[in-house]
């Protein structure tokens, strides 16, 4: 019996391993029968099909029609890809259940009959269907994940992603039901006093659902928040094409004046936009000093050397013109003081005669002055040449402010 | 209050704050004890704290409706009115040159020289581009493509629809404010019952027929 067994089990190695490297040999082909409707035959030997189809990797639906990928292959492809177009989700716990109960019983035959071979057997198999459950659960959960973290990337349409998401959330309410379907009292009935199915199928298999559970409510919720985004950006769109064309249509267009209503609608009220303006004030110490260090902070402003450079031309007018009376002025006196050198007999000149009987048309006070400040002007050694005379008088009797009316010079022999 | 002082400037300059324009000011606005501080503060200048339905931006409205708050709400509404056009056929034209099936939504970023790439490409694009930028909201004077979709995105921008993140470069992002225009549009075509078919249902149909 067990050397049967051991043939048994060498003889499927030994298929397996034939067919699944077939896979790794007519990879490409395989690839263009997923993209396309149907196996590209051209590429392919007479035998080699007949191995892919033995292998049932290839199938053909009936005589007529051309030669496909079988689905499971699909579905392995489209699962190693991640490929969420084509990815499916299987939800098929009863089979599974119907499976394990099988398997549950023919296990228990075998320890009542000893059969310690037969016994792991059935052990490795429960092991690997619970193992399959949790797989399919975690896989169809991933799957949903990708679809919602790519915002159904994988359609460009949002009506698509509509579409897409409507089915995700079928897929979830199904593999809900899965889940409904196993029931935990049954099994520690089924399993009875057994350690090892009571860890595999009990603990370990309801600490796994529960996490399923967790993660397909999360997906879920996920899922119908997307839809409802979905959902309000198909309305925005539509809203505002709709819009868009009725102002077109109608370009007189106007809604009533919300702002003159008894009450005025949330939307509409929308204050004056106001200013909060400060400038620098001085009225506190702290604050004054502050500023200060603001102010030398301040970068020199470049612009001053421009605007004395601007301005120039215009002074320099001006101050030349006086410069010019101020020099003829000057002139004028110094003739006066070569007059009185002149004098015979060195008599005093007054100031002002002298200016009266010239053809000079300077004012009175102005030709004063400037006579006293030439005097003033000259080198104490050539001062002491002339002699200057002041005729003046007290302007009140209240002060000692002084007049003077006339200066007399005389050379100092 | 001290530390919502740039919050409130903001508020008061008439701007829509939204999760886009300044997060941490937003994130306090959801703070409700936040906005009833705000609030009371704004009591003597006649303000009050506001936002569209969803909540998604906040700005100020009156509080007290005065007379001269009315006058100024009437013009308000008279530019905004002059300017919806415009702004929606911006909006649809977006949709389109940037091959989009929704509008632009907040958080969303528009590359002006993406945009001018797609309707350079496509002379219908291209034509209405010419047609919306020397519209007096945009007020492009320019016959060149590239200075026109600069004048109107940063028109836009100056109408608090987009955000410039940094100004040497010509990456913009849109802000809340557009979720406020659509709201107003909803509220329009409600209050004025206009034949503008917006169910979330399949409705393609319908707006077929519409346009």
């Amino acid at each position: 019996m067990s050397g049967g067994e051991h043939a048994l089990e060498s003889r499927l190695l030994k298929t397996g391993s034939e067919r699944l490297a077939l896979l790794g040999k007519h990879a490409d082909v395989l690839m263009q029968a997923y993209t396309r409707d149907e196996v590209p035959l051209e590429s392919l030997s007479d035998s080699a099909l007949r191995k892919l189809l033995a292998a049932r990797i290839l199938w053909r639906p009936d005589e007529q029609s051309g030669v496909k990928l079988a689905p499971k292959v699909r579905e392995l492809i489209a699962e190693m890809l991640a490929d969420e177009t084509r990815r499916h989700v299987n939800a098929d716990v009863a089979e599974t259940l119907e499976l394990i109960r099988a398997l549950v019983h023919s296990y228990r035959e075998a320890r009542s009959r000893g059969e310690h071979w037969r016994l792991e057997q059935q052990l490795m198999r429960l092991r690997q269907e619970v193992d399959d459950l949790n797989g399919r659960f975690a896989d169809a959960i991933d799957s949903l994940w990708q679809r919602l973290n790519s915002d159904f990337g994988f359609v460009s349409q949002l009506n698509d992603k509509i579409r897409e998401n409507d089915r995700a959330q079928k897929q979830i309410a199904r593999l809900l039901d899965g889940l409904a379907l196993i029931d935990f009292d049954e099994l520690i009935e089924l399993v009875g006093s057994d350690g090892g199915l009571r860890k595999l199928l009990i603990s370990q298999l309801q600490q796994q659902l529960s996490h399923h559970y967790t993660g397909l409510r999360e997906v879920q919720r996920r899922l119908i928040e997307l839809m409802a985004r979905f959902r309000k950006q198909q309305a925005r769109s539509r809203l505002i094409s709709g819009m868009v064309a009725f102002m077109r249509e109608h370009p007189g267009f106007v809604p009533g004046n919300y702002a003159r209503r008894s009450e005025v609608p949330g939307l509409v009220n929308q204050a004056a936009p106001l200013s909060a303006a400060a400038a620098p004030a001085l009225d506190r110490n702290l604050d004054s000093r502050l500023l200060a260090e603001l102010l030398h902070q301040l970068p020199q402003p470049r612009h001053t050397t421009q605007t004395v450079e601007a301005a120039a031309p215009a002074q320099a007018q001006e101050s030349s013109l006086a410069a010019a009376r101020q020099q003829a002025l000057k002139q004028d006196v110094e003739h006066f003081y070569l007059s009185v050198i002149d004098q015979p007999q060195a008599e005093p000149v007054s100031a002002l005669e002298y200016l009266h009987e010239s053809p000079l048309e300077w004012p009175d006070e102005i030709w004063l002055f400037q006579v006293i400040s030439e005097y003033q002007g000259l080198p104490r050694s050539d001062q002491k040449a002339f002699r200057l005379k002041q005729q003046e008088s007290q302007a009140s009797q209240f002060n000692h402010l002084r007049l003077i009316h006339d200066v007399e010079l005389q050379l100092a022999v | 209050m001290i530390e919502h002082g740039p919050l409130l400037e903001r508020l008061l300059a008439g701007e829509f704050v939204c999760p886009i324009s300044d997060e941490s000011g937003y994130r306090h606005l959801t703070n409700e004890e936040t906005r009833e501080e705000i609030d009371t503060y704004l009591r003597p200048l006649n303000r009050r704290l506001a936002s569209n339905e969803d909540g998604s931006v906040y700005f100020l409205a009156w509080r007290q409706l005065n007379d001269n708050a009315r006058d100024q709400l009437s013009r308000q509404l008279g530019d905004t009115l002059n300017s919806l056009l415009p702004l929606l056929e911006w909006l649809q034209l977006v949709q389109e040159a940037l091959g989009r099936d929704t509008l632009a939504a907040p958080g969303d970023v528009l590359k002006p020289a993406e945009f001018s790439a797609k309707c350079e490409d496509n002379q219908s694009l291209r034509e209405r581009l010419e047609r919306l930028a020397t519209d007096s909201f945009f007020g492009s004077q320019s016959d060149q493509l590239d200075a026109q979709v600069k004048q109107v995105f940063k028109r836009l921008k100056e109408h608090g629809y987009l955000l410039q993140p940094h100004s040497e470069r010509q990456v913009f992002v849109v802000t809340g404010k557009i979720d406020y225009l659509v709201d107003l549009v909803r509220f329009i075509r409600d209050e004025e019952n206009l034949p503008i078919e917006s169910g979330s249902e399949e409705g393609s149909g319908a707006q077929e027929a519409l346009l």
